[in-house]
């Protein structure tokens, strides 16, 4: 089963990037991962984003009529950047990666500070980058 | 003896909120204070590191970009790391004080160094700033070091992994590069497979720890794992990445340190060096301002010779299965990457 992972930081963008592979999953049969980096400021914060991803994931695959088993949500210690790219590697092994084009720590124009830029500069696997309307 | 420095005027980096904030040099210096050095306290005056100096360890590209980005405005660069106006210059000017530090060293051969380090540098990889991390401030001076012709050993103490230490140096012989540090924990790198790239196999020795360690496990892993390693190394200098967030009281992190455990790692640091003035501290994480003053505190007297702890020595936490398990897939992971390289 092909695997597509989506970067996913809870911001507008990343949600309408976990929208379109979804949509796209359903059309090819694949599987959805959301990945969310925990950060250094994050550990140790309330709340369990594992939950919360559990959660948004039910909705992604209600929206685009996949089975709730086909997409779900996982985390990985590090910047978003690291942790995206170790996706095309086990356990999540994904043969394709999706991120918006801006997340919360994007700055327009700037290689510096743009998760989406600096994967694709990096990406072993083919990537989708999601326009925001 | 100390040799201390600093930034200078390091203010200017700061964000409402965050955990690296300028109280922690407050804290780093009272705990400075508190070894009563007076006349064995020698500061060395700040410099900035040239355009060449940081090009021994950063892409060209990534330091205009960076100045660039900050003297924009700055802002967050991503959800851990942020720059100001002034952040490119401090961050410069921390660069060099490393280096103002290690050659103030060589020149009297006698002291011990200690780099005030604002914005804190391991996670800073060679193009891209990461983890509060801007410029790589111990890379840059073992970059100097090395190209001078020294073996330089660095032991990273941070709760961490110095992600970026280790992949500036991957295959670099010159430079050992040996880091304790909590696993699962950001950056996510750090296991015990990664050894160094095909020139410099062995060269990197990870000790990952899980969560609730105390001092006796740290130093476990210390003596059994890395002692050899630094032994055959045979290092001409000793730099530390000196993070206390392996402090129990820590808020980043869940290892179980205290300051009298740091002090050991000191001690343990200060046995590799050949001659006197050849070592340094650097400071990296440490967010409890307390656990920073004492932990400051305990590892320079150990340096410098003094048998002293705010707190006593740790022990009884999870681990030591751990560091049996590290010492068998590292010594897995370098038979196989000589097997690959065709050496025996």
């Amino acid at each position: 089963m092909t695997t597509v992972a989506v970067g996913y930081d809870f911001s507008d963008h990343a949600h309408r990037a976990a929208q379109w592979a979804a949509a796209y999953a359903q059309r090819c049969g694949a599987d959805v991962v959301l990945v969310h980096a925990i950060g250094l400021r994050e550990h140790g914060e309330p709340g369990n984003p594992l939950v919360e991803l559990a959660a948004v994931s039910a909705e992604i695959a209600a929206g685009a009529g996949l089975e709730e088993s086909r997409v779900r949500g996982a985390l990985d210690y590090g910047d978003a950047c690291s942790v995206l790219l170790r996706c095309a590697s086990a356990p999540i092994d994904a043969s394709l990666l999706v991120v918006g084009t801006r997340g919360h720590d994007a700055h327009a124009g700037l290689l510096l500070g743009s998760t989406s830029l600096e994967v694709a500069e990096h990406a072993t696997i083919p990537l989708v980058i999601v326009p925001t309307d | 003896m100390l040799i201390l420095g600093g930034p200078g005027s390091h203010e200017g980096h700061e964000e409402e909120g965050h955990p690296e904030r300028p109280e922690r040099v407050t804290a780093v210096l009272a705990g400075v204070g508190d070894l009563d050095l007076a006349g064995d306290l020698v500061r060395v005056e700040a410099r900035e590191a040239t355009r060449a100096e940081l090009i021994a360890v950063h892409d060209g590209a990534y330091l205009d970009e960076l100045g660039a980005f900050c003297y924009g405005g700055g802002g967050d660069i991503d959800e851990d790391t942020y720059a100001t106006y002034d952040s490119y210059s401090i961050a410069r000017a921390t660069a060099g004080s490393g280096l103002a530090v290690v050659d103030e060293l060589r020149r009297r051969d006698a002291g011990v160094g200690l780099v005030v380090t604002r914005p804190p540098g391991h996670h800073a990889l060679a193009g891209r700033a990461m983890g509060f991390c801007l410029l790589n401030n111990v890379a840059v001076a073992a970059a100097h070091l090395a190209a001078a012709g020294e073996r330089v050993a660095i032991i990273d103490f941070d709760v961490h992994h110095g992600n970026g230490t280790q992949e500036i140096f991957w295959n670099d012989p010159r430079v050992l590069y040996v880091s304790s540090h909590q696993v699962p924990l950001f950056p996510g790198s750090g296991m015990s497979k990664e050894v160094g790239g095909p020139d410099a196999l062995g060269a990197t020795c990870n000790l990952p720890l899980p969560a609730g360690a105390t001092g006796d496990v740290v130093a476990r892993a210390y003596e059994e794992i890395a002692a050899p390693v630094l032994d055959s190394f045979a290092p001409s200098w000793v730099l530390v990445s000196a993070g206390f967030d392996a402090h129990r009281s820590d808020p980043l992190a869940d290892l179980a340190l205290t300051s009298g455990d740091f002090g050991a790692l000191s001690h343990f640091a200060a046995q590799f060096t050949p001659q006197p003035g050849r070592l340094a501290f650097f400071l990296e994480g440490g967010y409890n301002l307390q656990a920073l003053r004492a932990s400051i505190t305990d590892t320079l007297a150990r340096a410098l010779g003094e048998d002293r702890a705010s707190e006593p020595p740790s022990s009884g936490g999870p681990g030591h299965d751990a560091v049996v398990r590290s010492a068998a897939l590292r010594a897995a992971a370098l038979e196989a990457a000589h097997d690959t390289k065709g050496t025996p």
